[in-house]
């Protein structure tokens, strides 16, 4: 009851700030560039289909995180820096409402805004390739929409043990680059750097899927794009550098990946919660 | 019934600053309790403590009996909060405010009566909060913490953005508020406000409470003195004044005689002796105030500095 007044009253107050709408609107924008993109290229039927949904992948693995970080990083920490947490505070809620309240309403802009990407997506699907693969995309979407999730429960943690604007946004930015950026070049990854020491420094010789695993755990988007080999077909993974799931040890199969996946969505939310509860609010 | 009690109860920001010091606070149930001191005193920092927004480094509080750490939720449901220093949410219309207040303490409200009670009108209930003056927002806040008929109402310098006109009428609120059986506690630095609302007073400086009482009481409790200053035309020579009982002192100053006393009906009779000997062209005369209470219970030693130097002091500023 209380977790709903919060989310209720935080919907209503988020979804009249301009910057969620201008980032919201950013997931159909791109899912329409990159669609016609494929379109452009001439590919058409089931190849045009499966290079579209790949596209959709990547715009979700690069874009959907920024879009969740912006949509929930100042949740709580703005709260604090302009005061107005000591009215929301003021009514009989918890700390734990206030940040379960603030998740599921961030959560609820985010996904809000990612389905209307899908839906877009879906009617280019039908209207340009004229096949629907309906489980490789109810995957994507599934996927994506927890991998969008995992974010948001990350930005709220780091609103909620953050005291200003300023640090929640340098957390934000901070964890965007690191798990983000950094993974899109392989040469300046933590997870390289991590194997550049293990294997060639001290001569461990670590086993690339144990590393792989590692950078699983830490990172929610290489959890994402090793689940998402798990929804395509292998026909067309094969066309791709990556490797199939057959290749892979037991502890980076797609299905571990969404696991660890779902654990993002728990955990950052859990630590927040609980620096949250301690912290003095004045 | 007690309302409010504190016993030692002590919060610490770092290693240095020492925001409120073994306090040991009694707000009794239906009274109107104001809460005076000095920016910088702790005031906000103990009604953080009473809410949970700060934790205690030491002793403890409670609030209508239960514990300020542990039963938080249930004093937030019998409490109307007007925090000081906090914005409201300016996407967000009047209405939309108080139903939302509503809804968290599960009743229902009719959100036109309860702006007009606090001077709002129905036109600021659909409009966004982002446009109101700090006046409205204030005012707003008080509707907001009226929500559920709480027992007791916590308001953080609540006359803060408010003009003259719209402290009195905040004031006459609170009065009312208060006839109907409710608890008040009054922060403020504003003396005469604090006077003209509350039953009791509690003075506090540096984290500690230096005075409690009656607002009379206080008075009592020093040798306090009203002033008479007297413009005449001409200085007489040999005025008794001195010698006239109740009469402290008497000085002289380019044509205006300044009179201490200590009773205050020795006044006419320095008027009546003035008058015989010379033509009095003015005379201002202030009574005993709180403020020179306030100074003497403040300061400290012979460093008798005003509240208001210490606005900009970092290591007493304390206060939010």
């Amino acid at each position: 009851m209380s977790i709903r007044t919060v989310a209720t009253k935080d919907f209503l107050d988020a979804r009249r700030a301009k910057i969620v709408w201008l980032v919201g609107s950013h997931y159909a924008l791109l899912i329409g560039v990159f669609f016609l993109q494929v379109r452009l290229d001439g590919l058409e039927g089931q190849s045009g289909l499966f290079a579209a949904l790949w596209n959709m992948v990547f715009v979700g693995a690069v874009f959907v995180p920024a879009i969740a970080l912006v949509a929930a990083y100042l949740a709580i920490a703005g709260e604090r820096e302009s005061g107005s947490i000591k009215y929301l505070l003021s009514t009989p809620v918890s700390r734990r409402d206030v940040v379960i309240g603030k998740y599921v309403s961030r959560a609820g802009i985010v996904a809000a805004s990612l389905l209307t990407g899908f839906a877009l997506a879906a009617l280019l699907t039908v209207a340009w390739f004229e096949s629907f693969q309906v489980s490789v995309f109810a995957g994507v979407v599934f996927l994506t929409v927890v991998y969008a999730l995992a974010y948001v429960g990350v930005a709220i943690a780091i609103s909620a043990v953050t005291a200003s604007r300023s640090r929640a946004m340098l957390g934000a930015l901070g964890f965007y680059f690191a798990t983000n950026v950094m993974t899109l070049n392989d040469d300046v990854s933590g997870l390289a750097g991590l194997e550049y020491v293990l294997n060639e420094v001290l001569g461990l010789r670590i086993a690339d899927d144990a590393i792989q695993f590692i950078g699983m755990v830490t990172n929610p988007t290489r959890a994402y794009l090793v689940a998402t080999i798990g929804v395509f077909p292998e026909s067309m993974t094969e066309a791709t550098e990556l490797p199939t799931a057959a290749d892979l040890s037991w502890y980076v199969q797609p299905e571990v990946a969404v696991i660890v996946l779902i654990g993002w969505l728990i955990v950052p939310v859990v630590f927040g919660l609980r620096r949250f509860k301690r912290a003095d609010l004045s | 019934m007690t309302a409010i009690r504190t016993s030692e109860l002590t919060k610490r920001f770092g290693p240095d600053v020492v925001a409120v010091d073994g306090l040991d606070l009694r707000v009794e149930s239906g009274e109107v309790f104001g809460f005076l001191g000095p920016n910088g005193a702790g005031k906000s920092t103990v009604i953080n403590l009473l809410l949970d927004f700060v934790r205690p480094t030491a002793g403890s509080a409670t609030v209508l009996g239960y514990d300020s750490t542990t039963e938080a939720q249930q004093i937030r449901q019998r409490t109307g909060v007007l925090p000081e220093g906090a914005s409201l949410y300016e996407r967000l219309t009047g209405r939309e405010h108080l139903e939302w207040v509503a809804r968290a303490n599960d009743v229902t409200i009719d959100p036109i009566p309860a702006l007009e009670r606090v001077g709002l009108s129905p036109e600021a209930a659909d409009r966004a909060v982002g446009g109101y003056s700090k006046g409205m927002t204030q005012r707003l806040a008080l509707a907001m913490a009226l929500v559920g008929d709480p027992d007791l109402l916590i308001l953080d310098e609540p006359s803060s953005g408010l003009d003259p006109t719209g402290m009195r009428e905040f004031r006459e609120i609170v009065r009312a508020e208060a006839r109907n059986g409710r608890t008040v506690f009054f922060s403020s630095h504003v003396l005469a406000e604090v006077e003209a609302v509350c039953d009791r007073i509690g003075i506090l400086h540096e984290g500690t409470l230096v005075a409690t009482g009656t607002p009379a009481d206080l008075r009592a409790g020093l040798d306090l003195v009203g002033t008479l200053e007297v413009e005449v035309a001409s200085v007489p020579q040999e005025v008794p004044l001195e010698t006239i009982d109740g009469v402290q002192r008497a000085t002289v100053q380019d044509g205006t005689i300044t009179v201490s006393v200590v009773d205050p009906t020795a006044k006419i009779e320095v008027l009546t002796e003035l008058h015989e000997r010379t033509r009095v062209l003015d005379v201002i005369s202030e009574n005993a105030s709180l403020e020179r209470l306030f100074d003497t219970y403040t300061a400290t030693g012979g460093d008798r500095r005003s509240s208001d130097d210490r606005i900009g002091d970092p290591s007493t500023e304390v206060d939010r």
